[in-house]
């Protein structure tokens, strides 16, 4: 074995295995035998003939091109596309299956021309692919058919392909595999190892992009001409999935760049046409051709966003056209504009969930409408500056939402027709709906105030439905976040009649005689800060009670005082006239108004005597005495007078009231003898002055709630720029209103004057906050 | 007139089933506050109708309603805070408005 370097020579050795290698090349079968000389062979040539590696190499590659040459001649013999598909891929096929065999026997070689030692790289296999691949017999074979083959016939390759690809799209069938097969040429033809995917990249892939838009920039004009704009968005779609698929089957995984080709044709090009069908099909509300054109749209770049404005758009205005065409309705009836609000929101909500899928986009834009629509001004106004002093701090109208919101709630918490009607589910139901349009409304605090001012009337005139219900409710306030100190409030109001009904039963307990009277002795500052007492001289048998409930209470508690409300309280008398006897339910006024009359029951009585007996202001006996005259739900009113008013306000000091003996409650067209009727009406919690003061002292919350948020900031971030600060002084208030650039303006100079803050002496739109 | 002058008192009793009305039902409501002269708590700056800013701050997990923090009234007849004032004396025993030596005359209740 241990011959001298160059004793064994190359010429020698390569006679013996050219047959073998030829064999190997036209896939004839090759003994075991041959096969180990094959290996042996090389071996003994790269070990003992210093040029042998080189030559060795020569030879196999002109072996190679030969063979290569001779399948070129066999495939070109072809004259048809498809049998010269079939022979080219046949032939690849064959040649591509030696790639993997040929190199095995040559891998001596190889390391022997890459100067590496050979035995360890022997040892760790060939079966490894990552090691094929790389194989320098592997690649000089690829090259070699890359050249002198497909260099050649590439172009027909393609072209016939794509001729194939053209015949399918218009609906003739063939044999797939022949696309597919000249795709796997052009993939593992490559032997770039860092780009495997070059080959195919910049001929094969290239060439079915240019094809698929040739033949859309053709096709899609003439569909859209011939078909219309709604026909061609079925036909772009159903092209795009189908394009889609074709890709998965012809392409190799990861060439997006045909379908975004595809998508620029067919959508792109024709964008400007799309978008104007955009807002009639809006309008219609037509979900499945919404959903297409978004299916379409949302492939293209900036496509989407017309939409949104498009949907924006159409809710704002349907939804305001809708409220002012009902406006006379909806401004008298709390339940009718909530519940069409509420309509309004499920259609749109609904398109936006057919046509859209809900998108976080669509939600937006479906959101941002509503909150115009409910926050518009044009159908409900709620002045809050009072029209007292129009001066300077004049406030810009607001919705009136919120207060509609809250007289709602009211009917579906008190006992009201409406919520005799319905179910707890159902009333659970719309008070979540109430929440629901709340979170859209910008100035909360509006209802806020309106909320608690009923659920103050439910408590006291025990007219809740569902007390349960009321307390649910104030969680679920707190739930949607509304500020804690207001839900806190409501609790403490619950709490705090609670209390009352207790001491109310000590107090009936505590003497016999009081089966008359019933007591709510409420902490002031939970229920009535600020609010106006109003005098009045009570009847006899009310006024008896008063000594004895301070006495009891006094006895109770002490550093105590207490202050009566009468405009509040309110009680059940029985009238009895000439046609029967009935149950009145009465404020404490219109008592104090009616039993005017016990010591003289047919006698008229002026409004100035009425005023001197009750002690009530004027205003207040204006507005009793037209609750008693002029009471919507009677058919027979309890009071007569004459000259006859239109209003309140029409009457004068000598204007003269009358008990009506005749008056009775009307059933089914007759006199009832007997009957309970409510008189009380909307119980007043405050008197009109007040009211003003209310409104104001709205604005005036508003203004401390606005410095306080802004020192807040400031004291946390020391310095900030206005813009920082005005992003995050909305998101302190936006649960209870929406500060105006003015008011933040206003607050903000009057924090500097005060030294407060200062403007930084460089940027006068960065504040600066001082201890 | 005032309403009592018109009413002839002796006979509200025995003629009370005649009258055209009478009285079945009466719901009172009145108001209750500390009776104080001066509606804010001088040292933690909150009405004395509220709870305490502490009490306020506390009351998140207890369950509010239940009225613990009363008012405290010195021989000065200044009024505060109990649980204010409570901590005030720890420091001075003195009242923050007048100055007086500080003795509680009476507690809320």
């Amino acid at each position: 074995m241990l011959k001298e370097k160059g004793q064994l020579k190359f010429e020698d050795k390569w006679p013996n295995m050219r047959p073998i290698v030829l064999k190997l090349l036209k896939q004839e079968p090759v003994s075991p035998g041959e096969w180990q000389d094959l290996f042996y062979d090389v071996h003994l040539v790269c070990l003992w003939d210093e040029k042998g590696p080189a030559k060795l190499k020569d030879y196999l590659q002109e072996d190679i091109v030969q063979f290569i040459k001779q399948a070129q001649i066999r495939v070109l013999a072809q004259r048809e596309e498809q049998a010269l598909l079939k022979a080219y891929i046949a032939e690849w096929r064959k040649f591509f299956t030696q790639c993997n065999y040929l190199p095995t026997p040559f891998r001596q070689l190889e390391n022997t021309l890459l100067g590496k030692s050979g035995t360890s790289t022997l040892l760790s296999g060939n079966a490894k692919k990552g090691q094929a691949d790389e194989s320098i017999v592997r690649k000089l074979m690829l090259d070699s058919w890359n050249v002198s083959i497909f260099s050649d016939i590439k172009h027909r390759l393609q072209e016939s392909a794509m001729k194939l690809v053209h015949a399918e799209r218009n609906g003739e069938a063939f044999d797939s595999q022949l696309v597919i097969g000249v795709r796997e040429s052009y993939v593992n033809l490559c032997s770039n190892p860092n780009d495997k995917m070059q080959i195919y990249r910049e001929n094969f892939e290239s060439a079915y992009i240019k094809s698929t838009e040739m033949f859309y920039r053709v096709k899609a004009p003439d569909y859209l001409a011939k078909n219309g704009v709604q026909a061609y968005m079925k036909y772009a779609d159903s092209k795009l999935r189908e394009e889609e698929a074709r890709a998965q089957k012809y392409l190799e995984a990861g060439s997006n760049a045909v379908i975004q080709s595809c998508v620029d044709v067919l959508v792109g090009k024709n964008l400007s046409v799309l978008l104007a069908e955009c807002a009639p099909l809006t309008k219609a509300g037509e979900t499945d051709r919404l959903q297409l054109m978004f299916r379409l749209l949302e492939r293209v770049p900036d496509g989407v966003q017309p939409m949104l404005m498009e949907l924006e758009q159409h809710i704002t205005l349907a939804g305001l056209a809708d409220m002012i065409a009902a406006a006379d309705v909806i401004t008298q009836d709390s339940e009718k504009y909530v519940e069409r609000l509420l309509e309004l929101f499920r259609k749109f909500s609904t398109l936006v969930h057919k046509a859209f899928n809900d998108d976080p986009r669509f939600l937006t834009a479906r959101d941002k409408a509503f909150k115009a629509v409910v926050n518009d001004t044009n159908v409900f106004r709620l002045e809050l500056n009072t029209g007292k002093n129009p001066g300077p701090k004049t406030v810009a109208p607001e919705s009136k939402c919120p207060e509609l919101l809250a007289n709602y709630c009211d009917m579906l918490l008190r006992r009201t027709p409406l919520s005799k009607r319905l179910t707890t589910e159902e009333i659970e139901s719309r008070l979540r709906d109430v929440l629901l349009v709340l979170k859209y409304v910008s100035n909360k605090d509006v209802f806020m105030r309106y909320h608690k001012a009923h659920l103050t009337r439910r408590l006291i005139l025990d007219a809740s439905a569902d007390s349960e219900k009321e307390e649910d409710m104030v969680e679920w306030l707190r739930e949607v976040g509304m500020p804690a100190d207001y839900v806190n409030k409501l609790a403490r109001m619950f709490q705090d009649i609670k209390v009352s009904e207790d001491l109310n039963c000590l107090f009936r307990t505590s003497t016999a005689r009081h089966d008359a009277i019933n007591i709510k002795i409420l902490n002031a500052g939970a229920w009535a800060r600020g609010s106006e007492r109003v005098t009045v001289s009570l009847p006899v048998e009310l006024e008896d009670y008063i000594p004895e409930v301070e006495e009891f209470y006094k006895k109770k508690h002490s550093g105590r005082k207490l202050q009566w409300y009468h405009h509040m309280s309110n009680g059940t008398i029985t009238f009895m006239n000439e046609v029967g006897k009935f149950d009145l339910d009465v404020t404490t006024f219109q008592m104090a108004v009616l039993f005017a009359w016990n010591q003289r029951p047919r006698d008229k009585v002026s409004y100035e005597n009425l005023r001197l007996a009750t002690e009530l202001p004027d205003a207040e006996l204006r507005r009793t005495l037209w609750s008693l005259v002029a009471f919507p739900k009677l058919k027979r009113q309890l009071l007569l007078l004459s000259p006859a008013v239109s209003g309140s306000k029409d009457f004068t000091e000598h204007t003269l009231f009358w008990i009506n003996q005749n008056f009775s409650l009307i059933k089914n067209g007759k006199p009832q003898r007997r009957g309970k009727v409510n008189l009380i009406g909307r119980l007043q919690l405050s008197t009109e002055r007040s009211q003003l003061e209310d409104n104001q002292s709205i604005v005036q919350l508003r203004i401390l709630r606005t410095q306080e948020a802004i020192i807040k900031i400031l004291k946390m971030r020391k310095r900030i720029t206005n813009a920082a600060l005005q992003t995050e002084l909305v998101d302190i208030l936006k649960n209870m209103f929406l500060p105006s650039k003015k008011m933040i303006k206003e607050q903000l100079e009057w924090l500097i004057e005060h030294k407060y803050m200062k403007r930084d002496d460089d940027d006068i739109n960065t504040f600066i906050y001082m201890a | 007139m005032p309403y009592q002058q018109m009413d002839d008192k002796s006979d509200v009793d025995s003629q009370k089933p005649e009258k055209m009305f009478t009285l079945k039902k009466w719901n009172a409501v009145a108001m209750w506050s500390w009776d104080v002269e001066c509606d804010t708590c001088a040292i933690c700056r909150v009405q004395v109708m509220d709870a305490c800013l502490r009490c306020q701050a506390e009351s998140k997990t207890d369950n509010y309603g239940k009225q613990e923090c009363v008012v405290v009234w010195g021989e000065c007849n200044h009024s505060f805070h109990y649980c204010c004032m409570s901590l005030w004396v720890k420091q001075n025993n003195r009242c923050p408005l007048c100055q007086q030596e500080w003795s509680i005359q009476r507690m809320g209740k």
